[in-house]
């Protein structure tokens, strides 16, 4: 087992969840007929939500393992950077977000 | 009353979902501790990152299905009528869905704990290493906060 590619694999697969979870929490605030979808799919958006976050995160860590790429030491630490600087923004976003929406801004 | 009765009641599953997410924060400040302090063996290391991940799934598993069964119904309204219906609007679903970032971090810094000490040394990941599990902790201890304000508005939802 390559292990710097799996944590590479595993560090844009959970950039890549972060930046689903954010794009489709607003869309469905937004849009109706797609929180009304994610409602119908398992009977609750959130659980929805989950289980395509979970499913993204699981089949983006094995498809980045599989492909043909060689991580440098270079590449891994920006990698883990852009994963802490993900993780603060999509909390920082959801918040403004939800807090926006609350005071009808949008 | 049959144990998975027990386990679906309502105080039993804010315990469970509270309890493991405790589990979780302590597991990732504890290998934040062994990171900083250079302490423990790379085992010692994964173990620690495990339990941290198993934690924070049971937490989730829990919290999720007293959340979809019982929150909306149960709870949700008495704080939409309360004087503070923010908490729902902004509070609770800010936590619902910051909740899913936390298992792809916990995963990846878990990844990380097996490569061992030297080579974290030799790949200088090991202050990254201490800054992503210090997130998850973060991350866990504001979900909490978040948490004790829901309880706190639903409870005076009620009283008032």
């Amino acid at each position: 087992m390559n292990k710097s590619k799996l944590i590479i694999s595993s560090a844009y697969a959970a950039i890549i969840t972060i930046i689903f979870v954010v794009i489709i929490t607003i869309w469905a605030e937004l849009s109706a007929p797609l929180k009304d979808w994610l409602k119908n799919f398992s009977g609750h958006h959130w659980t929805s939500k989950s289980i395509f976050s979970v499913l993204l995160y699981a089949v983006a860590t094995v498809v980045l393992y599989l492909s043909p790429h060689t991580p440098d030491a270079g590449r891994l630490k920006k990698t883990l950077g852009l994963l802490l600087a993900s993780t603060v923004l999509g909390t920082v976003i959801l918040t403004l977000f939800f807090t926006g929406h609350h005071f009808q801004l949008f | 009353m049959d144990i998975v009765a027990i386990l679906q009641s309502k105080p039993v599953l804010i315990g469970l979902h509270l309890g493991f997410a405790i589990i979780g924060i302590d597991a990732f400040l504890w290998l934040l501790g062994k990171l900083k302090g250079d302490g423990g063996s790379r085992k010692s290391m994964v173990i620690t990152a495990a339990i941290g991940v198993g934690a924070f799934i049971a937490s989730w598993l829990s919290g999720g299905y007293y959340y979809v069964v019982y929150y909306g119904t149960l709870v949700k309204p008495i704080i939409k009528s309360s004087v503070a219906p923010w908490v729902h609007n902004i509070i609770m679903e800010t936590k619902e869905h910051i909740f899913l970032f936390v298992i792809p971090l916990a995963m990846t810094v878990f990844f990380i704990t097996l490569l061992g000490k030297e080579d974290m040394e030799r790949l200088k990941l090991r202050s990254l290493t201490v800054w992503l599990a210090g997130a998850i902790a973060v991350l866990g201890l504001l979900i909490g906060a978040m948490g004790f304000i829901i309880s706190a508005t639903a409870r005076w939802g009620v009283i008032n």
